[in-house]
């Protein structure tokens, strides 16, 4: 989608300029856990460290405590989720997944999160780098005993590198880095 | 070295309390007491202890509670070990790992009444039902428990005893009550559940045999086979480099037992699409289950995490 919208900006004449999609979105929920399994437990606010990852979580950079910490990922610090996924599940499926069963960290609403890969934007006080999409995996309808891998497919969330730190709140806002 | 995937959830044994004769009451918990996955009342967990031994018990305590899994576990100096081992080896501050919580009783349906039947330690599924039905109020219920002699875990049946919600039968003193007078007859508001011996379940399912289905809940020590998929079968899996083979069983995954086999095979969807586990095939004939996979490259691989075998033998590039 950002290469098609690159692409017309340069056919339109705008010569290097780089069009990124224009967004405001907001934190809705947090969630953390320390362990692979254990539920996600909803948190008013979040500490992010730079290059390591949210405090207490299990995918902490020398924590290791989650399901996928024999894979380390150096790019999946911190994980994102739209609030949208959630809707459309909803609408679509008539599947009822809550913020704390998702197994990201942070639920966000108005912000196109599958076209933020590569890409830097502010959440709240800190800084992340989009690394990669997240893919659903069956150990989430294990987890939940919900049938959601199908319809995870290409909107399981957002895996994110912490360029600068600090803490995140509930209603922090996100907002493009340019 | 490698680090190895996390398979089960990690807790640690918070105390152990006497539950009566031969039998031990483990409460386990996370070690910062964060919350376990829930369970619905009536559910049993997996034990992995040392040794690769893996068994499964009942969980005791009410469903609310959710920072605590709590098993009775009795004694058996015949059995396979299992109980051997948690009774002689484990101490408080072991580290335990279980599975995710399984199966249990639907007690939230339109049922007015509950009659359980159990036998010794068999008791154990009813426990946590039971004290999710006293914590809710919403339905009656009536625990039958026959024992021979002293009745098994005491501290937790005590405050059921208190509500006279329990009828213990010695078979020491008097003869085991005929199981069909303690259920009666088929209300469609009431649900029955039987687990103990061998014997015991025979005649509750004999009394049981005109109920239907969704009102009779029976627990087993052993459990059932799975009923198997008539189109699963068993295969074996010939490793061409390592010069192994691997039994995969009627409705195991390739992955599951080429992991079992100790052969280290990158995965992570687990749901095949995600292209983590592709391994290439040299003969045989493979099912694909995978949405990742071209036509022209499943000619030459796989994807483990989902594939099957249309042959008795198929030859993995491993």
């Amino acid at each position: 989608m950002l290469d098609v919208l690159e692409t017309q900006g340069n056919a339109a004449g705008t010569g290097d300029r780089t069009i990124s999609p224009a967004w405001t979105g907001l934190v809705r929920h947090l969630h953390i856990t320390p362990r692979a399994f254990l539920p996600m437990r909803a948190m008013p606010e979040i500490k992010l460290i730079a290059g390591r990852g949210i405090e207490g979580d299990r995918y902490m950079i020398g924590r290791e405590e989650g399901f996928y910490s024999h894979k380390p990922e150096e790019g999946r610090q911190v994980t994102l989720f739209e609030i949208e996924t959630l809707v459309a599940l909803k609408r679509d499926h008539n599947i009822e997944l809550g913020s704390e069963e998702h197994r990201r960290n942070v639920t966000t609403e108005g912000v196109p999160l599958t076209h933020l890969v590569g890409r830097k934007f502010w959440l709240g006080e800190t800084l992340l780098e989009a690394t990669r999409l997240s893919i659903p995996c069956r150990h989430i309808e294990d987890i939940t005993g919900k049938a959601i891998f199908d319809p995870l497919i290409n909107r399981s969330g957002l895996n994110c590198r912490i360029l600068q730190g600090g803490v995140v709140r509930i209603g922090d806002t996100m907002r493009n880095f340019q | 070295m490698k680090a190895a995937p996390i398979t089960t959830i990690k807790t640690i044994v918070e105390k152990i309390d006497d539950g009566g004769p031969d039998v031990k009451v483990f409460s386990l918990v996370d070690p910062d007491r964060w919350e376990l996955p829930p369970f619905r009342p009536g559910a049993h967990i997996d034990l992995h202890l040392p040794g690769k031994i893996v068994r499964t018990y009942s969980l005791c305590n009410d469903p609310a509670e959710n920072s605590r899994y709590v098993v009775a576990v009795k004694r058996e100096p015949s059995g396979r070990g299992g109980s051997i081992r948690l009774h002689d080896d484990v101490r408080q501050g072991d580290t335990i790992g279980v599975s995710l919580p399984r199966g249990g009783l639907q007690l939230d349906n339109k049922v007015s009444r509950f009659t359980f039947v159990a036998g010794g330690i068999g008791v154990t599924p009813f426990l946590s039902a039971a004290a999710y039905l006293m914590r809710t109020g919403g339905a009656d219920f009536r625990l039958h428990l026959m024992v021979r002699g002293e009745p098994p875990v005491a501290g937790l049946l005590a405050p059921l005893l208190q509500k006279g919600h329990v009828v213990i039968h010695n078979t020491v003193s008097a003869a085991r009550p005929d199981i069909a007078s303690l259920i009666g007859r088929t209300p469609s508001d009431e649900m029955v559940g039987c687990c103990g011996p061998q014997g015991m379940i025979e005649d509750f399912e004999q009394a049981t045999r005109d109920w239907p289905d969704e009102l009779v809940h029976i627990e087993r020590f052993v459990p059932l086979t799975r009923p198997l998929d008539p189109n699963e079968k068993p295969y074996t899996l010939v490793l061409s480099r390592s010069k192994l083979e691997v039994a995969v069983t009627a409705g195991q995954t390739m992955l599951s037992a080429l992991i079992d086999a100790g052969i280290d095979i990158p995965a992570s969807c687990c749901g095949g699409i995600c292209g983590s586990c592709k391994v290439d095939w040299l003969q045989g004939e493979p099912v694909h289950r995978d949405r990742v996979l071209s036509p022209a490259e499943r000619g030459k691989s796989l994807m483990v995490c989902v594939a099957g075998s249309a042959t008795d033998r198929l030859i993995l590039d491993l």
